[in-house]
């Protein structure tokens, strides 16, 4: 559904997956519509027939009808109104589309179904082959699809069965569409964030409030309601926008929490320009204590445990972990530092050149190298996107794996594993797998040959891993390996053998951005209100969010 | 305890806290080094002519620096002043006749009749403990213990009182004694041994290198700790370490036993981030030995400690409940927040 890819190049197949969850959720949305919007009068009406429904709901309450009858709408409403009809409309398109691409009525229909069913059972029969998957067999044996619906079916979906319920809208790719109520600073926020220009959980906090300062800077209340009400459905707005670029991080969501809280609680009896005046000084105020001085906090507590002689093994690139260690070396202290950094985001590479510039000892390796990074390093620090309740670290995917490693290190003495994370990273959420919760990035950022597709920002600077990426580009792709190799259409020389996945039948292609590190692997978590072990972190959050 | 000597104090100041510290602990051998500490600190208030409260809190605050650098291993006197500095700092924030706007002689009045009121408390913690965890010594088991905790001693001695006197005793104790510094004197812990043996109580005195050995007839192991940090983890005399990596080992619990008092600031991650300085392992060669350096073994001597970490530790008994390592950061919390 990502970039609904051009009619030119498609073949039937791959375009109709997206039709049947389109659908489903157009007909979800219809049904639940009617109930929701005239709950007393039509209870006659039948169902599906929308049309002569809406004449007759507007007409029914007199006092509110027609246009009026619509501002009513409570914006929970209005917004699932928006997505049935955009849904509505998506799927005409692609059914005018399917029409016209000549296989259409048959696969259509058919697809439909066999799709309502696997999404309602859970994983199972869309699995591809070789996937070591209990119930696929059990499955397959009581499944009475015919195998040529059975195979259509599985070039259809690239959707990794596991992970379905985590493929929700695709991203934003434009800023088309959006409601005009979006500030221009918060359009342009959302795109840096899906483009990865702001990455990062702390950065993408800060530059949400920022926009948002500037959102309130710009606001002015409409007559007839006061600031406190109506800034925060305002607000809602910018929120649903950048939701639709990149989810949130939890330390936004608790930044927005807060905003809202602080928003709620303006009396309305306060002149609006105080009113917002007061509103800058608290995001300056939550960016300055939660993140700017709770980083030096941090960065200063957490150099204190890094010793001469120190090999320090750090993930990807944490901006609060680059923080500490320019700290603990501006304090003089002598220690090597080992980046294992990963595909397909390489936020090691910047952490690396920074370091390297500011003069310390730096060894840059890909996380397939882990093993050997691992083996004289002294101590691991990790940066973090949120620290759930249960004490686990919910961070860039493959920060589990190099807890692990540094935890189960065979025949060599335990190596303490360290977390620099600011409290508004807290969440109350309990994480048990990085399943159920987590995010999907476009998978195309997998495919090599197209490295990032970047609207905005820099050309990727450093080329110095060249031959190790080489290396990558071959083992990273483990969902590659399952792929026949028979192709039919002849791929252009130097091209990845992954470019045409989404043709390639059998083959899927997973882009997961986090995952969930166990709390025993964790021995310390600093953060600006001390050092903590895991099992503290629902205490210092209920402390935080209560003062 | 280490009698060092004290350190010369500033000129200007005619009380010396360190050598207040050190008498205090010499009169009262059932006083521990954090409540010593706090009570050299009131001591020093009473002493000292302040007259505004950051004259007060600087004052306090040089003389922990102070106190803190003359002594070999400040860990458990730092749970005792930062408690201290934690508590005077909340009575001066909190409003009213005591916060900041009062007056300054009744702020200090009340500062010190509360700082003694504390230090009775402590030293009451110790029967509190007892009466929590004499529930761990049952019938017909084997203790196993280690040095010379006074509050481990009063727990046992406690939980044969228990029993009914001397003649119904069921419990016995396996006590490990490491040698002494000089052969003269005798190992640190004798007099419980003594004590428990009085009561009626079989004691059986084993070598720190018998601990493996021994410990499968062995219960239950019980030992102090000097300060519990905030993983819970627990830093205490030499040996403790490798008791709880045996322990755990063979799967018997292993209990700590400590005054909440001697909870301390501290986040260890292992046997060297401890912010003392112990010289326990000493490479020498032959020629190091001739040119007169003389390779000491400290590791006897009753002031280095270890680090035992959280995972090994069943529970700690302290005066506020029975706590699992992970309720220590809890509590820490909500002494310093």
């Amino acid at each position: 559904m990502a970039n609904p890819v051009d009619p030119a190049q498609t073949s039937p197949p791959s375009t109709s997956p997206s039709p049947a969850p389109a659908t489903q959720q157009s007909t979800d949305m219809s049904s639940q519509q009617p109930p929701s919007q005239p709950p007393q009068p039509s209870n006659g009406a039948s169902k599906p027939a929308k049309p002569p429904k809406q004449p007759k709901s507007k007409d029914a309450p007199p006092a509110a009808g027609g246009a009026p009858g619509e501002e009513k709408l409570s914006p929970a409403e209005l917004k699932k109104k928006a997505k049935a009809e955009k849904a509505a409309r998506r799927a005409k398109e692609r059914a005018e589309r399917e029409a016209s691409g000549g296989a259409g009525a048959g696969p259509g229909p058919n697809a439909a179904p066999p799709k309502k069913g696997s999404t309602g059972g859970g994983a199972g029969g869309k699995e591809a082959p070789g996937q070591p998957y209990k119930s696929q067999r059990h499955r397959r044996g009581s499944a009475t699809q015919a195998s040529a619906t059975e195979q259509k079916k599985k070039q259809e979906d690239k959707n990794v069965a596991v992970f379905g319920h985590l493929y929700g809208q695709p991203r934003r790719t434009t800023i088309a569409g959006a409601g005009k109520e979006v500030h221009p600073a918060v359009l342009a926020l959302g795109l840096q964030m899906r483009d990865y220009v702001v990455c990062g959980s702390s950065a993408r906090c800060v530059a949400t409030l920022l926009a948002f300062k500037r959102v309130i800077e710009a606001y002015t209340t409409p007559l007839g309601t006061s600031l406190s009400r109506h800034l925060t459905t305002h607000l809602s707005h910018q929120i649903t926008y950048l939701s639709t670029c990149r989810p949130l991080s939890i330390s936004q969501g608790n930044a927005i929490r807060a905003l809202k809280l602080a928003i709620s609680s303006i009396d309305p009896s306060v002149p609006e320009a105080s009113a917002k005046a007061t509103l800058s000084d608290f995001i300056d105020n939550f960016i300055r204590e939660k993140i700017t001085v709770a980083d030096q906090v941090i960065a200063t507590s957490a150099a204190e445990k890094i010793q001469d002689g120190d090999v320090i093994v750090t993930f990807a690139g944490s901006s609060i972990v680059k923080q500490t260690l320019l700290t603990a070396y501006k304090q003089g202290k002598k220690f090597r530092v080992s980046i294992i950094d990963s595909r397909p985001l390489f936020e090691g590479k910047n952490l690396a050149r920074t370091l390297a510039n500011a003069g310390l000892e730096v060894q840059y390796s890909l996380v397939n190298g882990i093993s050997h990074a691992i083996k004289d390093a002294t101590k691991v620090f990790l940066g973090a996107h949120a620290m759930t309740s249960n004490g686990r670290l919910y961070s860039r995917v493959g920060t589990a794996l190099v807890a692990m490693s540094a935890k189960e290190r065979a025949g060599g003495v335990e190596v303490p594993v360290i977390v620099c994370c600011e409290t508004v990273k807290f969440t109350d959420r309990v994480a048990l797998d990085s399943i159920v919760v987590n995010e999907i990035a476009d998978a195309d950022e997998l495919v090599p040959s197209q490295p990032l597709k970047q609207v905005t920002g820099l050309p990727d600077p450093a080329d110095e891993a060249d031959t190790k990426k080489g290396d990558s580009k071959k083992g990273g792709n483990k969902a590659a390996a399952n792929a026949p190799p028979a192709e039919s259409t002849p791929l252009p020389e130097g091209a990845s053998p992954l470019t045409n996945w989404k043709e390639t039948p059998n083959l899927q292609l997973l882009n997961i951005m986090y995952d969930v590190t166990p709390a025993e692997y964790v021995d310390m978590v600093v953060t600006e209100m001390g050092s903590l072990p895991p099992s503290a972190v629902p205490i210092v959050h209920r402390m935080s969010t209560n003062l | 305890m280490a009698s060092t000597t004290p350190a010369p104090s500033e000129s200007a100041k005619p009380f010396d806290i360190v050598a207040t510290y050190n008498e205090l602990l010499r009169s009262d051998p059932d006083l521990t080094m954090p409540i010593a500490a706090i009570e050299a600190l009131v001591l020093l208030l009473t002493h000292s002519p302040s007259s505004t409260i950051s004259e007060t809190l600087d004052l306090l605050e040089k003389s922990t620096a102070h106190l803190k650098k003359s002594i070999p291993n400040p860990i458990g006197l730092s749970a005792g002043t930062d408690l201290f500095q934690r508590y005077l700092i909340t009575t001066l924030q909190r409003p009213g006749q005591l916060g900041p706007a009062g007056d300054f002689n009744a702020i200090r009045a009340h500062l010190l009749s509360n700082g003694r009121l504390f230090i009775r408390r402590a030293k009451e913690s110790r029967d509190k403990i007892a009466a929590f965890g004499r529930g761990f010594v049952r019938d017909g088991s084997t203790v196993l213990t280690n040095g010379g905790s006074r509050v481990v001693a009063s727990l046992l001695q406690k939980a044969a009182d228990d029993k009914g006197g001397p003649s119904a005793v069921r419990f016995r104790v396996i006590y490990v004694l490491s040698p002494a510094k000089d052969s003269s004197a005798e190992p640190e812990g004798m007099e419980t041994v003594r004590a428990l043996r009085a009561k009626g109580v079989p004691v059986a005195t084993i070598p720190e290198s018998a601990v493996a050995y021994s410990l499968g007839k062995a219960d239950i192991v019980i030992v102090g700790a000097e300060g519990v940090v905030e993983n819970g983890g627990i830093v205490s005399r030499m040996g403790t370490y490798q008791i709880g990596l045996l322990a755990k080992a063979m799967g018997k619990p292993f209990y700590a036993v400590a005054e909440s008092h001697k909870f301390v600031r501290l986040y260890p991650l292992g046997q060297y981030d401890l912010p003392i300085e112990q010289r326990v392992i000493d490479f020498n060669t032959e020629e190091d030995i001739t040119d007169g350096h003389k390779p000491q073994s400290v590791a006897h001597s009753s002031d280095v400690v270890d680090f035992t970490p959280p995972h090994l530790i069943s529970a700690l008994i302290t005066d506020s409940g029975v706590l699992t390592p992970s309720a220590v950061s809890e509590e820490l919390i909500k002494i310093w927040f």
